[in-house]
């Protein structure tokens, strides 16, 4: 119930899912380079489109990509209508007011850097939508991080709705104590926090403690040379994937960069 | 000591539900149709199995759950049109982890703070905490910090936190979990002191044990609706209702089942009655 936003995987069996983790890591990256490459807003919208039809294809359903995206939404729009406020180049002018003049490009400019943003964030929530925090915490290892960092990685995650849950009965626990949360001026109201950030940071240690006991009881680190249950492996089609996506990346980079053709 | 006040005027009804539902966000229907009275002074157990909905229930009666539809009476007044600190004055609730609760560097302050939020009088303040100190035995620790203490004498800090705002029903959500024997008993005769002194008490509890010694009323809660509302006797006698609700009955009263046939009642609740009958019966053969 609570809590439950935090992991945004949903699982299903596309194409998108079953490819290896490594590569859907790999693809963000490359994506996201992309999105800065391009500054037409014509191959930006293309990009985009490009996206769209991924998480299309992961099956992704309109209304929780909605929830999902909601604050980027709400950036976008922010960007949109405070970008011609603050750039003041370019002709024509539309309108003036004082100091603040709107002028045309002003405003498609805004448009590009909202469109540049919404493939961002569109791009690493089709990688969360998609890859389990495990396969992600395995693929990041197996990319080179270090296994303690990828086990501290993965526990985080793990425990991020636990704690939503803690939050919520401690702060319960102390309202049945007559606490106040939201009475007050700032300084009443932080203070008031106290009765509940305390526990929770109790909790948390005693939570940390269990758990190194038991990770310790599984003798974890007991072998520098661990070996996995689940080995990644590369399959034709993951190879594909990756030669596509290098290629979706180094075209419109040596068109910009070498034949210096706007993009 | 507690003084009780049950004046006359105060009798009868503190807790009146009618016709209670609660639908968690998500869908998840928890309550689906109660209704039940609390009279004052009364001693009784909430038990059913996990995701029964009995937490929820008591869970609407201080107002941190706001029904679906339905309603909560509490002292005569609708509960729903009072905050959860009004509400706790009447109804004190203890949840079931006590480091949930404890966040102050000494057991006085810890059992300060419930009073204090709620408004109280510097003396009044003072005397509750008094009550709740010695009502709990935590005289020796007042000056301790709470989480340096063990599980039970944690607990009893956090239901001492609960005492002090001096409510009339005290609700306890699981009290003897993770308690040994002679902790839960001593906590139990201290409830039974206040109980005594005319408090209403409601455990919740999957403990049978507890509830065989202790509770004069069970209610049995299977899926949101209430299954059986009797003494422990009579709860305990019907064993496939209590299956129903992931229950078992304590063993005594398992064992007088299986001693039927020899001449031993069904509704035994402890073991000294248990006995009492083997050797009226003329022991077992």
């Amino acid at each position: 119930m609570t809590g439950g936003f935090v992991d945004l995987f949903t699982p299903a069996d596309t194409f998108l899912h079953r490819l290896d983790p490594r590569v859907k890591i790999i693809a963000v990256l490359l994506l996201s380079v992309l999105a800065f490459i391009l500054s037409n807003l014509d191959s930006l919208l293309l990009l985009l489109g490009f996206i769209f039809l991924l998480l299309f294809l992961a099956r992704a359903t309109l209304s929780r990509t909605l929830f999902a995206l909601k604050f980027v939404v709400r950036f976008m729009v922010l960007i949109v209508v405070l970008w011609p406020l603050f750039d003041p180049s370019g002709t024509p002018v539309l309108a003036e007011l004082g100091p603040v003049k709107i002028t045309e490009p002003a405003i498609w400019r805004g448009v590009t850097s909202a469109v540049r943003v919404g493939c961002l964030a569109t791009v690493w929530y089709i990688l969360m939508f998609t890859t389990s925090q495990r396969d992600l915490v395995r693929a990041l290892v197996k990319l080179g991080l270090r296994f303690d960092y990828g086990l501290t990685l993965a526990i985080s995650l793990r425990f991020l709705p636990t704690f939503g849950v803690l939050i919520e009965s401690i702060k319960d626990a102390q309202r049945a104590r007559g606490l106040e949360l939201s009475k007050g001026g700032l300084v009443r109201r932080s203070k008031n926090y106290v009765a509940v950030l305390v526990p929770t940071i109790v909790s948390a240690l005693r939570t940390a403690d269990t758990l190194s006991l038991a990770l310790q009881s599984r003798a974890y680190g007991a072998r520098a040379d661990r070996t996995y249950l689940r080995e990644l492996s590369m399959r034709p089609a993951d190879y594909v994937a990756l030669t596509v996506l290098v290629a979706l990346l180094v075209l419109p980079a040596v068109a910009k960069f070498l034949l210096h053709v706007q993009i | 000591m507690i003084p009780s006040i049950v004046s006359p005027l105060h009798e009868g009804k503190v807790i009146t539900i009618r016709n209670l539902k609660y639908v968690y966000e998500g869908g998840v229907t928890a309550l689906v149709e109660v209704s039940l009275d609390f009279k004052r002074g009364e001693y009784a157990a909430i038990v059913g199995g996990n995701g029964s909905g009995k937490t929820t229930l008591a869970k609407t009666l201080n107002g941190l759950l706001r029904p679906t539809s339905g309603q909560v009476l509490i002292e005569e007044r609708d509960a729903s049109q009072m905050t959860v600190a009004e509400l706790a004055k009447t109804v004190g609730y203890a949840f079931q982890n006590p480091d949930h609760q404890l966040f102050c560097s000494s057991v006085e302050e810890e059992i300060r703070f419930g009073p204090q939020n709620l408004g109280y009088p510097e003396d009044e303040v003072r005397k509750n905490v008094d009550r709740a100190v010695e009502a709990m035995a935590l005289g020796k620790l007042r000056a301790v910090a709470p989480l340096s203490l063990r599980l039970g004498e944690r607990r009893r800090v956090s239901i001492a936190s609960v005492i002090a705002m001096n409510p009339e029903v005290l609700i306890l959500d699981e009290p003897s979990t993770g308690l040994d024997n002679e902790e839960t008993e001593e906590l139990m005769a201290k409830l039974k002191v206040l109980n005594d002194e005319g408090k209403t008490i409601i455990l919740i509890t999957h403990d049978m044990r507890l509830v065989a010694d202790h509770a004069k009323r069970v209610i049995v809660l299977s899926q949101g609706r209430v299954l059986l509302d009797s003494d422990p006797r009579g709860a305990f006698s019907d064993l496939d209702l209590l299956r129903q609700s992931n229950l078992q009955p304590p063993a005594v009263t398992q064992l007088a089942h299986r001693l039927v046939e020899r001449g031993i009642p069904k509704d035994i609740i402890s073991p000294q009655e248990l006995v009492f009958q083997v050797l009226r019966a003329g022991g077992i053969k």
